[in-house]
């Protein structure tokens, strides 16, 4: 031991910058994998801890793809939104079909449907079970009928609705009616399930912080002689903090990955089903699973969360720890 | 490098383990302490890392004074001092490399660096074979010798001992006093607990005898004709 023995304890700060810099990213990728060795150390329970963060996660986040998908399906029934023009009784055929025709040329407009006085008695015939007291009727009480469906482009409610006032100054038309009530109790549940989803995503990831945050605090206790040590030669807390909060990540990583493969099997499973009854309405619906951004997005919120509950957790807890 | 002025200190419990202490140990002085168990020998030697703090009086380390540092400033405190302690406080999970190195990554030194002043430390203790060792095959004495070269491997320039050679035979504790007086000889500062009086006679150098909390004796040379007085207390 040579006689700068008393320079020693400046010594570090005359080392280069690059130097330093090189230390500190080994540092972090040591601390990195003590923090994932710490979790391989016990595979079997931290398994289960990881298993338990993932479907906390899978929960909301299948709500939520679920709820995504319904939206698709009800966007793709745009002939929703139908608006039924009833017209006066004592309109001839020929100015019926004239209406029909002018209708037809207004803009946003895909196609017109005709139901005479006719028709629309036949139909309530056959669907209605009064075919024999309509049979008394002496004349058709019922008027005619145009039935207009916007085109896709005027399919929204808004467009339907500015549509539907401009019908309503035709002289022709008694009552101009849109039927879109029931799409619009359709979004207004959609709405609220997403809502539901929203509230019950905020819950369990607060579970998940929770979660996260008690294996850190046991993984704090189990290494108490180790903090104690490094305390004693002159680690700050946030050198402490370092490994912790490795650990709290890989806990988040594994279990977005996780969550990502219960999601994506879950989905490929509803797969034919979905395609089987979409047959049988003749529709082309298919579930659409998880894109490239949606996954990104799952796992680096499964990330933060396990980050943020392991700094919630580390900070405190060490704090208790000092050197006996 | 140390100073005690009127410095008592009163447990929560309401035991009172130093009382009115008054010293000094000059930059470059190496002493012993000494006194029965429960005299207040560890108590001296925490308050001086700050793992106590004094009721009242004041503590002064290195031109610091201690009643003023607030929590987020102890690590650098204890990064001047290095401590030695009776259980070696080895992490039983690293190498005797990594343990050697611990001061050293905390404080970041560059790669290269904690290389040569491990292995520096080492060297000097005798132990450079057994840097890839884990501490639970060394035998108690090599366990103490990596205490002692973790203690100076950033080479602080005040050394604290508490009872180094309690579990050493009397030929390895020679060995490690031994140690102490060479980083002495380069100008460490050390403060050493140790109730082996007979050793301790043997070293000729100022000692601190405390009783019941307080210091009753501070000779400047050695315990030589005192030794067999307070032994037999």
């Amino acid at each position: 031991m040579s006689n700068d023995q008393l320079t020693g304890a400046s010594l570090s700060q005359g080392a280069t910058l690059s130097a330093r810099l090189n230390m500190l990213v080994r540092l972090h990728k040591i601390e990195a994998r003590r923090g994932i060795l710490d979790i391989l150390a016990n595979p079997i329970s931290n398994f289960m801890t990881v298993l338990v963060i993932a479907i906390a996660l899978a929960l909301p986040a299948g709500l939520q793809i679920l709820l995504e998908n319904g939206k698709s399906l009800s966007e793709n029934w745009d002939g929703a939104s139908r608006i039924s023009l009833y017209l006066k009784s004592d309109l001839s055929q020929s100015k019926l079909l004239e209406l029909a025709d002018k209708v037809s040329q207004e803009p946003g407009v895909a196609n017109v449907n005709i139901i005479t006085q006719q028709q629309a008695l036949d139909d309530f015939k056959q669907h209605s079970g009064f075919a024999e007291a309509i049979e008394q009727l002496d004349s058709n009480p019922l008027p005619p009928v145009l039935v207009v469906q916007p085109a896709v482009s005027h399919a929204s409610p808004e467009a339907s609705e500015i549509m539907l006032s401009q019908f309503k100054t035709y002289r022709e038309v008694e009552l101009a009616q849109l039927d879109l009530d029931w799409v619009r109790k359709l979004y207004a549940m959609l709405q609220l399930a997403e809502k539901a989803a929203s509230a019950l995503g905020v819950a369990l990831a607060l579970a998940v912080l929770l979660i996260v945050g008690n294996t850190i605090r046991l993984s704090v206790q189990n290494r108490r002689e180790e903090i104690e040590v490094v305390k004693l030669v002159g680690a700050t807390d946030a050198f402490i903090r370092r490994p912790f909060l490795y650990t709290g990540f890989w806990y988040g990583l594994l279990s977005g990955v996780t969550c990502w493969l219960i999601l994506t099997i879950s989905l490929l499973w509803l797969q034919d089903p979905v395609a089987n009854l979409a047959g049988l309405y003749q529709s082309q619906f298919r579930i659409s699973g998880l894109g490239w951004l949606q996954s990104f997005q799952l796992i680096s919120a499964s990330c933060v969360l396990g980050l943020l509950g392991s700094w919630l957790s580390v900070g405190r807890h060490i704090r208790q720890i000092e050197p006996r | 490098m140390i100073e005690f002025a009127e410095v008592s200190k009163r447990y929560p419990n309401g035991q009172e383990a130093l009382k009115r202490v008054n010293f000094e140990l000059a930059d470059g002085e190496m002493a012993f302490l000494t006194g029965h168990s429960g005299a207040g020998k560890s108590t001296l030697l925490k308050l001086i890392c700050l793992m106590e703090r004094a009721t009242s009086g004041q503590v002064v380390v290195n031109n610091k004074n201690l009643n003023r540092t607030s929590r987020r400033k102890i690590p650098g405190v204890r990064r001047n001092i290095g401590m030695i302690f009776q259980d070696h406080r080895l992490l039983f999970d690293r190498t005797v490399f990594d343990n050697v190195a611990l001061p050293l990554m905390i404080e970041g030194y560059p790669h290269r660096e904690i290389g040569r002043r491990v292995r520096a430390a080492l060297d000097k203790v005798g132990l450079l074979s057994k840097e890839k060792h884990s501490p639970i095959m060394l035998s108690g004495g090599e366990q103490q010798r990596v205490g002692i070269a973790r203690a100076v491997v950033n080479k602080p320039p005040l050394l604290l001992a508490d009872e180094p050679t309690g579990n050493l035979d009397p030929e390895l504790s020679a060995e490690i006093m031994h140690l102490f007086e060479q980083f002495n000889q380069v100008g460490v500062s050390l403060l050493i607990a140790s109730h082996d009086l007979s050793l301790i006679a043997q070293m000729h150098y100022r000692t601190l005898v405390m009783k019941e909390g307080r210091l009753v004796q501070d000779q400047v040379d050695s315990l030589e004709q005192d030794s067999e007085e307070v032994a037999s207390e």
